[in-house]
């Protein structure tokens, strides 16, 4: 059951997404029960528009001070005992965690659920140096026995149905196959609650960090954070550097907020405020306490004016779930940490260029920015993504069909110039295809226009298009 | 930490050359709910609670709270418990009815670095942990616990049966009111849970298991003095 070789391009990956019927059923699944739950939360409070009109000022704000908020918030962590490591790129980030881990003799680590040090590419750089990583987070752990990456940022298994996971499970531990989540939860928990009582060195992500108070916030279901942020020796938190919010006032709504988008909850069964190591005669707790704050491209979003407002993003995993295009391909297919839609406008600024098709992969139907809790305009962010990437100078030779495209979109305004040109084009057109057209439908033509009716069927061009029709699509 | 004043910079640099900040101050926090009359909180508390899949019990006079305790222990099979010091609550006092009644019971209290490790492993394997949360959260069913030498954060996580006691006038209406009570300075020196429920996951196909990593059951206590 080892991982599939990577694809070599977008393209590829999210062919393979989209030919797989059996994916698009399982999400269509979890998304759909996900959405209810939501709807169904959402519906006991007053006013969506108005919260994440609130949601967004406070991260507006909170970003537009990011440079005070960090030293606030350093000064407080550091001040109770916390070493605080501030790392410019995914390599500095990693080469301070190994050697930290190395330090302190770890030997196990406990992993709860983080996409930052996914995008850092941390286990492998601790397997590397010789540690045992363990993925503790129910989701993260069954992709982790399969050696795969995360498929969503909040429920990483969601492309796994239970009849894999108890195929899994029968496969790895020799246990006789169960499709029940309850039996697979329990032989988890055994497993996993073996690994916590044994582990070296904790390490968890952070939903927030409250400058005022100096206060990491963990939030989760499971209680698999607590575990890791308490039961080791060692702890380290790794946050990217848009995490922090001003003050402990502004946390509470957050909290329902993320809860509401991220599962349909009304808060989410732990939330840790942690804010330093153990303080003497306490019994649980880290003896040793590390804080990473990770740049890696945050910083370049930030300076562009229409970039920032991607670093609002709470990291809910909502726009995934509504999203037409990930819900067909699924989360694999974009070969990042940071899949669906929020991903396609972050992945280029922090994977760099192997995401820099993602942007393409969008209607842009607009079915994130609706559901966004802090109403980002993904949409236009995508746009001027795509813009970005098609007026570079060493213009990318991938693919060649992009390239033709290109040429044709050139040629096309040209001609959209003359009006008058363009009628007449499209009245020959329209004689053209008629002997094609089946019922107003065009679903078959000989090369080179099979290229399109091969994927999709064209409406028989009428005479005389209204307006409202042209703008269609 | 040059590395510190290196992100700080590139940040003050990209504030600078970015989109102008926006021209509104600090926005308000959310304005609190009056935390309203006693009954309608814990009878709001309760319906969240077991929503979630935890059980509410009471509410009890302090008097009456050491039997409904044994009763629960019994129910739930427990054997050995872990008693935390209490708040407003005096936990010692069920802990020794506890103990009278044949249960094995274990105080937390202040280790040092040779009796922590014994410490751990007891919490590790007792049945149950009891402790007291310093506020309850009505809108949402929620326990707020700070942790400290006397009440380790491991009582309300490793043993698989949780119970937790919380004082009627500790229960508020939200959760910005219940952090307004706690306050900063109650963060910066001690950690803090928050716990809607019992543990649980919905990692496989968004069905709803409880019991992942922490109590597989919670139940909570709320504790009314009878003479107001």
């Amino acid at each position: 059951m080892a991982a599939s070789p990577k694809p070599a391009s977008f393209f590829e990956s999210s062919e393979a997404g989209a030919a797989d019927r059996e994916l698009q059923r399982k999400l269509e699944n979890a998304s759909s029960r996900h959405l209810d739950h939501f709807a169904h939360v959402k519906a006991e409070y007053s006013d969506y528009e108005e919260e994440r009109s609130h949601s967004r000022q406070i991260k507006e704000h909170a970003i537009a001070h990011l440079d005070e908020l960090i030293v606030e918030l350093t000064g407080k962590l550091k001040a109770r005992g916390c070493a605080v490591y501030a790392a410019a790129t995914v390599e500095e980030a990693r080469e301070y965690i190994v050697s930290v881990a190395r330090n302190t003799g770890a030997r196990r680590v406990v992993k709860g659920k983080s996409m930052t040090t996914e995008e850092i590419g941390l286990n492998p750089a601790l397997e590397n140096a010789g540690m045992e990583v363990l993925e503790t987070d129910l989701g993260e752990y069954i992709v982790q026995l399969r050696q795969e990456p995360p498929s969503h940022i909040i429920t990483p298994a969601i492309h796994l149905s239970k009849e894999d996971i108890g195929a899994l499970f029968h496969e790895k531990f020799g246990i006789p196959y169960t499709s029940e989540p309850e039996r697979l939860t329990a032989e988890a928990r055994a497993r996993l609650r073996e690994g916590f009582l044994n582990a070296d060195l904790g390490i968890t992500g952070v939903n927030f960090a409250i400058a005022e108070t100096g206060t990491l916030v963990v939030v989760e279901n499971e209680g698999n954070g607590r575990m890791s942020s308490t039961m080791p020796e060692v702890f380290i938190a790794v946050m990217g550097i848009e995490k922090v919010i001003p003050r402990l006032a502004d946390v509470s709504h957050f909290l329902e907020v993320l809860a509401r988008t991220a599962t349909g909850q009304k808060l989410t069964t732990y939330t840790n405020f942690i804010g330093g190591p153990r303080r003497d005669g306490e019994v649980d707790g880290p003896r040793e306490m590390h804080v990473v704050i990770l740049d890696n491209g945050r910083s370049t979003m930030l300076a562009d004016p229409v970039m920032r407002e991607a670093l609002y993003c709470i990291r809910c995993g909502a726009c995934l779930n509504v999203c037409p295009v990930y819900r067909h391909i699924g989360g694999h297919a974009y070969r990042s940490p940071y899949p669906g839609p929020i991903g396609s406008i972050v992945s280029p600024n922090l994977v760099g260029a192997a995401a820099a098709q993602l942007p393409f992969a969008s209607t842009l139907c607009g079915a994130c920015k609706d559901i966004c809790p802090v109403n980002i305009d993904i949409p236009r962010i995508l746009l001027h993504l795509r813009w970005k990437e098609a007026t570079r100078s060493d213009l990318p030779k991938w693919p060649a069909p992009a390239a033709r495209a290109r040429a044709g979109a050139r040629q096309f305004a040209r001609l959209a110039r003359h009006p008058s040109t363009i009628r007449l084009l499209g009245k020959i057109g329209a004689i053209a295809l008629k002997p094609f057209a089946r019922d107003g439908w065009i679903k078959r033509m000989p090369l080179p226009f099979s290229n399109w009716t091969g994927i999709r069927d064209f409406p028989r061009p009428r005479p005389r298009r209204s307006k409202i029709s042209a703008h269609e699509d | 930490m040059a590395d510190l004043q290196a992100i700080v910079a590139r940040v003050k640099n990209a504030l600078a050359s970015g989109a102008p900040a926006p021209n509104h101050a600090a926005p308000r926090p959310p304005s609190l709910q009056p935390d309203g009359h006693r009954a309608e909180l814990v009878s709001r508390f309760a319906r969240e609670l077991e929503a979630v899949g935890g059980r509410i019990i009471g509410p009890v006079t302090p008097e009456q709270l050491a039997d409904r305790v044994i009763t629960i222990v019994r129910e739930r099979g427990v054997r050995s418990i872990a008693v935390g010091e209490g708040v407003l609550v005096d936990l010692s006092q069920v802990g020794k009815t506890l103990s009278e009644s044949g249960i094995e019971v274990i105080r937390t209290g202040s280790v040092d670095g040779s009796t922590r490790p014994e410490s751990r492993k007891q919490l590790a394997r007792v049945d149950a942990g009891l402790a007291e949360a310093d506020y309850g959260i009505a809108s949402t069913g929620t326990l707020a616990v700070l942790s400290d030498e006397t009440r380790p954060s491991a009582l309300t996580l490793l043993p698989p049966v949780s119970l937790v006691v919380v004082w009627i006038d500790r229960m508020k209406a939200d959760l910005a009111s219940a952090l307004t009570a706690l306050g900063c300075a109650a963060l910066e020196s001690h950690r803090l849970t928050l716990i809607t429920g019992p543990s649980r996951t919905a990692d496989i196909e968004k069905r709803i298991v409880m019991g992942v990593h922490g109590p597989k059951s919670l139940d909570v206590i709320v504790v009314w003095p009878r003479d107001d």
